[in-house]
């Protein structure tokens, strides 16, 4: 997937959501990530230049903070939830059945480009264990043999 | 109305929404917490808009349908409730919707079919406050959770919300602090740290800016009480930040949010936009002079940010890397100014301590751990959800009386408390209180207030090798300890799960649980070492199985275990077969199949789709 | 200056108070070893725990980092005692694992009595080569010279002084310092014909009027006459020759 050049606009829309201080980065930066599903690098030099930060500091902040990715992420996001109770009721086993249908390891995307999957510490759903998020939309009780129908199921395909 | 400007209008206020309001007409809650929500709340509770559109009730039996935040009973949701006949229906489906609107918002009498079933004796318990799971409970921080709709203000102060600031503004700063000390609140984010003394010595440090902060960054796994508060009632947040503020003389507060939070973001957000509106929040607070205000900071997916000083660098807009407390946060916190963290559940408490009184709070709970805890019990428990309960209640009676005991009649081996820093106490101390002190001496902790239940088949290395890896991914790699210990403390446990472990990897992981014990920075480096310990400590004889005799008795270990079919069990039905990805199950229709053990790979589909339990590991 | 009294290893000295303990201790004479501490940059230490000692304070006991630890009064700081040499072997074992190469950690590792390594070694496995992520180079750029051109990057094990994206940062002036600054030579910093390269940049040298010898890059000029309003000729000499 390669970089598409963005006007600079789109992230001055975000920007203008906030107060132009330090505080507002993070803010920012995860709402970058949900309007381009990463942080594109001219968000962060865009960033840097509007608040006055140096660049260094927000891309350290986007390669910290796990909620933000500085690659392009596929059109569908499939976390599973690695929490305890998720753990001790069979995620790995859904993580790897996850692996095995979708060719692909965790934290990476699929080479269509349709599909990343992720690990998550724990989304406080523990009482629905083992969970699986698809595009943010919670599956609890989720199986191995099962998880990809769930998956197709929603995405429509 | 508009900005209420006085503790009286307040009052009056509180007076007309009881006058309007009509408890005796039929109210339904629909949960619409996380849980249920995933569970399909949404189209249960349009379900009920329908219905009730279509009949015309609004007009026929006034009947109100309200959202609230979660019960707590996750697991059986969407759940329900029916007001005035307190009855509780679980796992409800739109399709249930128009009987229940005809049985019994119209009729009065119980859906049999959707009430909870005590699992021993089968009995159907239809009254919310007599199921099990509630009866044991005494409810101070959700005490409005699942009654009132998290979206209104009104619910909010109908049901006495915003009386303890009321009552705090007529107090002196200093008394409300008192008032605290003597509650003997300790905090609930896991440290249990005093909150009076905490706010005692901030007020000490001079200084013309003052910061309240509230930790919701509520990062150990398998635990959602915090999210629960969140979600569900946002205003007792809300309302204890306020107080604590007041009495602080603080102007700003944040609250900071995990990010994988976004029902409770949403919520709080329209909560504080409310208090706003209301005058609760802002200039002039009921025209006491008093002004304060609060900030929503989110977090952006790192465990290490629940810790104090990394919290701070991250409300800040830095990476949230911890500080050495050489210096603590009450003198020099959030923008080197004294700061008072508190974690979601604290606060929660602190408008009820003031309106009832420190004497009040004092007398539940144990000696040295005053009032109530919000546990989350998870994991191979029977009901799994939220529960607030007395401290110093035992680990037994939590898990038997409220959690209805182990899955499937299994037998319990451990629980294991207190998130990644905590540790894993075994059946046989399963009498022991569960208080702060308590759990500490037992090697675990109570940390924020997950219960994790653990059976048969939970392999307790498999569990320190979780943890750990955990920890690994979540250490910030600041200090040597952490950033290069865990990993290799990883790389043992990983061994040892995979059967080459030798004897040295026991005295080595011991070497580098003391390491981190004293040489990490900051508390996830300091504490990381406990559920290794603890697990070496209570379960050296699984650690020794899998050393000695390449064996791991709970069956969970990849490469000490094989799958096969028990031909007895096996029906010949071909469903193993033809979900087996990798093809590597043979066997004629209706006659016992088998597993090719060099080709499985161990996968559990199998054993998954099998609906005869013939699928076996050994 | 408010002076306090403290005591390191049996003997009391005079001190500022909240000067941390490292200093007053090497002042003294009293040896603490340490690596990602520079007492020229703010907000360096605390990170690579080889200066960890017993503190002894309020009747409580604790290993606390003397590069970060103020003196304040009723102090008492033991450096030479067993439980600091344990955790002091295995801070060291840990370094020495993920940089066999440094010769630095090896000799540190060495005076404590360790010469190999009892796990799985980083050798070969990564680039950061001599790199223990002690940040001493990114506080200097930030905090001395002011440019921020690298920041500590990923987390974990991962943890890694940077420029944006692994590029060549348009803002570094090549001063070098952060190479310089470095406990463990970890930084490549190398000059040909010239040319001065580091962090994946070329940077050209300005070289002395009077010996020819290149050694200064002209952007760290720039840098300075930008900032300081130097005059521009003051830098075209050395400064063996000014």
């Amino acid at each position: 997937m390669t970089e598409v050049t963005r006007d600079l606009a789109q992230f001055d829309r975000i920007i203008d959501r906030y107060e132009k201080t330090e505080e507002s980065l993070l803010a920012i930066l995860q709402d970058f990530q949900r309007e381009f599903h990463y942080v594109p690098e001219e968000g962060i030099r865009r960033l840097s230049e509007v608040i006055g930060v140096p660049a260094s500091k927000i891309y350290a902040m986007g390669t910290f903070y796990k909620a933000l990715s500085l690659t392009p992420r596929g059109r569908h996001t499939i976390k599973v939830c690695t929490g305890t109770a998720c753990h001790l009721k069979g995620a790995p086993q859904i993580l790897e059945a996850l692996e095995r249908e979708l060719k692909v390891k965790r934290n990476g995307t699929t080479e269509d480009g349709e599909f990343t999957l992720e690990c998550v510490n724990c989304v406080g759903a523990c009482a629905m264990a083992p969970v699986t998020l698809v595009d943010d939309v919670y599956h609890g009780q989720t199986r191995p043999s099962k998880i990809m129908d769930v998956v197709k199921k929603q995405v429509g395909s | 109305m508009g900005a209420i400007k006085s503790v009286e209008q307040l009052e009056a206020y509180r007076r007309e929404l009881a006058a309007a309001a009509r408890p005796e007409l039929p109210t339904v809650l629909v949960c619409f917490g996380t849980g249920c929500q995933a569970n399909g709340a949404r189209p249960v509770a349009e379900a009920f808009m329908d219905v009730i559109k279509e009949q015309g009730l609004e007009i026929d039996v006034n009947v109100g349908i309200k959202t609230t935040g979660c019960h707590g009973y996750c697991e059986n949701g969407p759940l329900v409730a029916l007001r005035p006949q307190d009855i509780l229906y679980l796992k409800v489906k739109p399709e249930d919707v128009p009987e229940i609107v005809e049985e019994t918002v119209k009729g009065g009498r119980v859906v049999e079919r959707l009430v909870y079933r005590d699992k021993a004796t089968g009995e159907a318990v239809a009254r919310y406050s007599e199921i099990p799971f509630y009866r044991h409970q005494q409810r101070i921080a959700l005490r409005h959770i699942g009654t009132i709709d998290p979206a209104s203000i009104d619910d909010y102060i109908l049901a006495g919300g915003y009386a303890g600031l009321t009552k705090a503004l007529a107090m002196k700063p200093d008394d409300i602090i008192s008032e605290v000390e003597r509650s003997g609140l300790r905090g609930r984010g896991g440290g249990g740290f005093p909150a009076g003394t905490k706010w005692r010595s901030c007020v000490a440090v001079e200084s013309d800016v003052r910061y309240v902060l509230c930790n919701g960054d509520e990062g150990d796994p398998g635990a959602f009480m915090d999210r629960s508060i969140m979600e569900g009632d946002p205003h007792s947040v809300i309302e204890g930040m306020i107080i604590g503020a007041y009495a602080l003389g603080s102007h700003q507060g944040y609250i900071y949010v995990r990010d994988e939070y976004p029902l409770a973001i949403r919520n709080l957000t329209a909560a504080l936009e409310a208090a706003r509106e209301k005058g609760l929040l802002g200039e002039d607070i009921l025209g006491s002079g008093f002004s304060f205000d609060i900030k929503i900071s989110r977090g952006g997916g790192a465990f290490v940010c629940g810790e104090s000083s990394a919290l701070m660098r991250s409300v800040a807009g830095e990476v949230g890397e911890p500080r050495a407390k050489y210096i603590r946060s009450v003198e020099r916190g959030l923008y080197d100014k004294p700061t008072v963290l508190n974690n979601v559940e604290t606060w929660a408490n602190v408008p009820e301590i003031i309106l009832k009184g420190a004497d009040w709070y004092a007398s539940i709970g144990t000696e040295g751990s005053k009032g109530t805890k919000v546990f989350s019990l998870v994991g191979k428990v029977n009901n799994t959800g939220l529960v607030e309960v007395p401290m110093g209640i035992s680990i037994r009676e939590l898990v038997e009386n409220i959690g209805g005991g182990i899955l499937g009649g299994k037998e319990f081996k451990a629980v294991q408390t207190g998130g990644p820093s905590g540790g894993c106490i075994p059946e046989r101390l399963a009498d022991l209180p569960i208080d702060f002190d308590s759990l500490t001496e037992a090697g675990s902790m109570m940390g924020s207030g997950g219960i994790i239940v653990m059976d048969e088949d939970t392999c307790m290395v498999d569990v320190a090798r979780y943890f750990t890896g955990f920890l690994v991914e979540e250490s910030c790699g600041k200090c040597t300890p952490c950033r290069d210990g865990l990993p290799r403390m990883l790389d043992l446990l990983t061994e040892i799960t995979e059967g080459c472990g030798g004897e040295e990897h026991l005295a080595m992981l011991e070497g580098l649980c003391d390491l981190l014990t004293w040489g990490a920075l900051c508390g996830l480096g300091t504490s990381a070492a406990n559920p290794v310990l603890s697990t070496i400590k209570y379960f050296r004889d699984e650690y020794e199985a899998h050393i000695r005799d390449k064996r791991c008795p709970a069956g969970v270990c990849k490469a000490l275990i094989t799958y096969h079919i028990d031909p007895e069990a096996c029906t010949g039905c071909r469903l193993c077969a033809k979900n087996c990805p990798q093809e590597c199950i043979t066997g004629k229709r209706k006659e016992p199949h088998t597993i090719d053990a060099d080709k499985c790979i161990k996968c559990g589909v199998c054993k998954d789709v099998c609906t005869f339990d013939a699928v076996r590991i050994s | 200056m408010e002076k306090v009294s403290v005591v390191i290893d049996g003997r009391t000295f005079e001190a500022v108070k909240d000067r941390c303990v490292l200093e007053v201790a090497h002042e003294n004479g009293i040896y603490i070893p340490s690596l990602c501490y520079n007492s020229e940059v703010p907000s360096s230490g605390g990170s690579c725990r080889v200066c960890l000692v017993e503190a002894h304070q309020g009747g409580r006991m604790r290993l606390v980092t003397a590069c970060n630890y103020p003196v304040r009064k009723g102090l008492e700081v033991k450096t030479d005692t067993p439980l600091v040499h344990r955790i002091r072997r295995g801070v060291l074992e840990l370094l020495l694992a993920r940089v066999p190469d440094s010769e630095v950690i090896r000799e540190m590792a060495a005076s404590e009595g360790i010469a190999e390594v009892r796990f799985r070694k980083d050798e070969g496995e990564n680039e950061r080569y001599k790199c223990i992520a002690c940040a001493l180079c990114t506080n200097v750029c930030a905090e001395v010279v002011g440019v921020h051109a690298i920041a500590m990057t990923e987390r974990g094990a991962d943890k890694k002084p940077a420029t944006p994206y692994d590029k060549p940062s348009e803002v570094c002036i090549g001063c070098g310092a952060c190479a310089y600054a470095c406990p463990t030579g970890a930084i490549t910093m190398k000059e040909k014909d010239g040319v001065r390269r580091i962090w994946h940049r070329d940077f050209q040298m300005v070289r002395c009027s009077v010996c020819g010898t290149p050694y200064i890059p002209q952007a760290q000029v720039d840098w300075i006459v930008s900032r300081t309003g130097k005059d521009r000729s003051f830098f075209d000499k050395c400064p063996d020759h000014r």
